[in-house]
């Protein structure tokens, strides 16, 4: 009874051990996309278990011989679990790290910008293997903005922890403004558009006919001389004889007109936004 | 004797059907409707008759029927008589039914007679009252009515070139890598928000600015919360609002909180979402003539016209107006439909009523129009 | 008969013992997360968005725990988008397929928010994750140990919640 009472605990020990590792040799860390080779010491059949990101596999092998996993089983980078089931059930844990850069993600902000801001442009920059892993090893990132032949910035920042980035202002011309992030021969282009800021001086015309009063603006700039976009509201107001009439005119090709139904005298104004404009005293008709 | 009970009770089905239909209710309430039938109409022998049976076949749309309580007196082209009722080119009118009327007599003489009705319609944007005035003239023995000369607008065949901006999205493939869809939310900007007391419940209404270069598709959601700071009630400005702004563009917002007490909301939180939307800058409708002045009823309204500079029908004229006091600080948001179309290059007169405690207290106005047009975005 | 007795006593109180540490049944299913924003650049975390950060990271474990699980696609689609989507997808039907699933519990989480983008579209984190992880084959657990783990997040703003869009396990950082 002695006996059989102490090989019951050993057993039982035995059972609880979980041998692990020791018995199948991976590789530390491997590449992502790339071939490893596991040994799994033993004999006899066992089932074999893979576990990662993207992955859950079984199969059922024969102990002690080499298993080599495929490039595409391994193409998502982090940590893998080999689990070998014979009896007992052992395991190993490898990484997987990301392959060398193939594209960069290039967040650039905003993608429309008022002329002469600072600090108004900003982008991250971070570069992926071709199987979508995330390079975490620094990677130098050449960052360059031009609006037409104009530089406005060139400098090369290194990646920290997988992310680089940039700030600057935005140009005194309205246009196109483009911004390029590149490594080697890797690069992504992205396009800010600068647009003119607020109308400034906004001028009133005004010319009488046989409907009643045509109201147009001079050509309407901000105060750099940037023509402001076209599509941009103009509210013509006239007021006459106590009663009002009011147009919101979108600017055409620079200029925003509205005709206007008043005979009697009349006060015309206009206003973009939060500008102003003259104010045009039109006679009786 | 076993068919008496089914023979009686036929009988007074009979009669009351009978009655029923034969009698137009004082108030000229619903009494049925069934298109096109021929029920019966007592004669018109006074002009509230007269009135009543025009009414009820306008309503029941027995066009013929109606057209006959017409005077002949001056020419009346049914077409345009029948487009008085039913709308034409889509307007609010050519989806709404006449639900309802009130008849009150303002003046009557032996042969001439001035009614003023109070119609009920009822419209895909909610129940709409229109007050009209009606002359009558005695033909013999019976009354028929004195059809107004239709004021449709007669607009001549022209040519009218569109060169206004229009701005179209591209959303780009689903493959699109991370970071190119590039185009950030229009920027807007609430100027303004003031919560009010109204009727049984409370409002909070201001104004908002399309600050951006291209067009926002723009909504208004205000959440009142409590001391504790649970939210009593959150709700959005609906129609209330121009939702389509274009470029430095401001619309005025009402949102309404039905049954809600503002002694028990300690704050407001607004919450606007811009969207990017396709949209166009035309058509360019011009508010003229704007003031404000009582009406049939004595009631402070903001009338004015709507003339449309360009050259598209717009179907469902919508008009949304800030009322602010001396101050410039918006007392009310105030909005009506225009049940005509607005044809191209035509006015349409428009009003819109001023709650009673606000009418003294408003000194400026600024009006927008909102538009739904059939086929555009 | 006293001899026997004892004997399947002491059976069964080893059988008790056995299958009780193989079981594991982990009642405590609260994920707690610690969160450390001070060395962020180059924007500073704001106090709101440092909620909603650590509300919605918690909810996408708690998402991928209960994918895992019960091998089910629909707890991923909202708090994952991009390669965390897709590998997380690729584990639920590679699972589905060879009847595997994963059971992740008593989680503890320190996470540190090492890049903030300037206008504040992309987080990056640094997440300390320890967690008990058992493997179970037809739901018979083949492997569980306490794991100590590395992942580099990255979370993108969408339209009501921040989402990850990458979770990749590393070494060390």
């Amino acid at each position: 009874m002695q006996s059989f009472l102490h090989c019951g605990v050993v057993c039982l020990a035995l059972f609880l051990a979980q041998a692990r590792a020791q018995d199948i040799t991976a590789p530390k860390s491997a590449v992502a996309g790339e071939q490893v080779s596991l040994s799994i010491a033993g004999s006899g059949k066992g089932t074999f278990y893979l576990i990662g990101p993207g992955i859950s596999n079984k199969h059922e092998i024969n102990l002690g011989e080499e298993m080599k996993l495929r490039g595409d089983v391994l193409r998502t980078a982090g940590d893998y679990q080999v689990i070998v089931c014979g009896d007992p059930c052992k395991s190993a844990t490898f990484y997987v790290m990301p392959a060398k850069p193939f594209s960069i993600s290039f967040l650039v902000h905003p993608s429309r910008v008022p002329v002469s801001q600072s600090d108004a442009v900003s982008g991250v920059a971070l570069p992926f293997d071709q199987f979508h892993n995330l390079v975490l090893a620094p990677v130098p990132i050449n960052f360059q903005l031009a609006a037409g032949k104009a530089s406005l910035l060139n400098k090369t920042e290194m990646t920290q922890s997988g992310a680089a980035w940039f700030r600057t202002a935005s140009s005194k011309s309205a246009g196109a403004l483009q911004v390029t992030a590149a490594f080697q021969d890797i690069s992504a282009k992205r396009v800010v558009q600068q647009v003119a800021s607020e109308p400034c001086n906004l001028r009133l015309t005004g010319q009488r006919n046989a409907k009643g009063i045509l109201v147009q603006t001079e050509p309407v700039h901000d105060c750099s001389g940037n023509p402001v976009p076209d599509g941009t509201i103009v509210s013509f107001t006239a007021n006459a004889g106590g009663v009002k009439s009011t147009v919101d005119a979108p600017i055409k090709k620079g200029l925003a007109s509205a005709q206007m139904d008043a005979n009697g005298a009349a006060v015309i104004s206009g206003a973009s936004g939060v500008v102003m404009g003259n104010e045009l005293r039109m006679g009786a008709k | 004797m076993k068919f008496i009970l089914p023979i009686v009770l036929v009988a007074v089905t009979a009669v009351l059907i009978a009655v029923a239909l034969t009698t137009a209710n004082a108030t000229g309430k619903t009494v049925g409707i069934s298109a096109g039938s021929a029920f019966l109409t007592a004669k018109p022998a006074t002009p509230d008759q007269a009135l009543s049976n025009l009414l009820l076949n306008a309503k029941r749309r027995n066009w013929d029927e109606a057209f006959n309580s017409v005077s002949n007196a001056q020419p009346v082209n049914k077409q345009s008589f029948i487009q008085d009722w039913t709308g034409s080119y889509g307007s609010l009118r050519a989806f709404s039914s006449l639900e309802g009327y009130d008849i009150r007599p303002l003046h009557i003489t032996n042969d001439e007679a001035q009614m003023r009705v109070r119609l009920h319609w009822t419209t895909p944007v909610g129940p709409i009252e229109d007050v009209r005035d009606f002359r009558l003239a005695r033909e013999g023995d019976i009354w028929k009515t004195l059809w107004p000369k239709s004021d449709m607008p007669n607009v001549p065949s022209q040519v009218i070139p569109v060169t206004y901006l229009r701005w179209d999205l591209v959303s780009g493939g689903s493959d699109d890598e991370w970071g190119a869809k590039n185009i950030d939310a229009p920027h807007v900007r609430i100027v303004s928000m003031n919560p009010l007391d109204f009727a049984e419940g409370a409002v909070v209404l201001g104004e908002v600015v399309n600050e951006d270069t291209i067009p926002a598709f723009v909504n208004v959601t205000a959440t009142l919360v409590d001391g504790s700071g649970n939210a009593i009630d959150e709700e959005t400005s609906f129609d209330k609002i121009d939702h389509i702004l274009l470029p430095k563009q401001v619309t005025p917002y009402r949102i309404d909180f039905p049954k809600v007490n503002l002694k028990n909301v300690k704050n407001v939180r607004m919450n606007i979402k811009a969207t990017l939307v396709p949209a166009s800058a035309d058509p360019v409708i011009g508010v003229m003539n704007q003031k404000v002045d009582p009406d049939y009823q004595g009631k402070a309204v903001l009338r004015g016209d709507l003339f449309n500079e360009s050259g598209q029908t717009v179907n469902i004229p919508h008009v949304i107006a800030s009322l602010y006091d001396n101050n410039g600080k918006v007392l009310w948001v105030a909005d009506g439909y225009v049940e005509r179309a607005l044809l191209p290059q035509t006015s349409a007169p428009f009003t819109i009523e001023i709650p009673k405690n606000m009418a003294s207290k408003v000194q400026n106005f600024h009006v927008v129009v909102n538009q739904y047009s059939v086929g555009r975005n | 008969m006293r001899r026997f007795r004892f004997n399947s006593s002491a059976s069964l109180l080893a059988l008790v013992l056995v299958v009780g540490t193989h079981v594991s049944a982990v009642t405590d299913d609260a994920i707690k997360i610690q969160f450390d924003t001070a060395k962020t650049g180059p924007r500073a975390v704001e106090p709101l968005t440092q909620k909603s950060i650590l509300r919605d990271y918690r909810g996408a474990w708690n998402s991928m725990a209960a994918a895992l699980e019960s091998n089910s696609l629909d707890p991923l689609a909202g708090p994952f988008i991009g390669e965390a989507r897709k590998w997380l997808g690729e584990s639920v039907s590679s699972q589905q397929k060879s009847g595997l699933s994963r059971r992740y519990a008593d989680q503890n989480h320190r996470v540190q928010a090492v890049f903030y983008a300037p206008e504040g579209d992309v987080i990056e984190l640094h997440d300390t994750a320890e967690y008990q992880l058992q493997i179970l084959d037809q739901g018979k657990v083949i492997h569980e140990e306490r794991v100590t783990a590395h992942y580099v997040v990255l979370m993108t703003p969408s339209a009501d919640r921040w989402t990850v869009r990458l979770l990749q396990s590393v070494p060390q950082f």
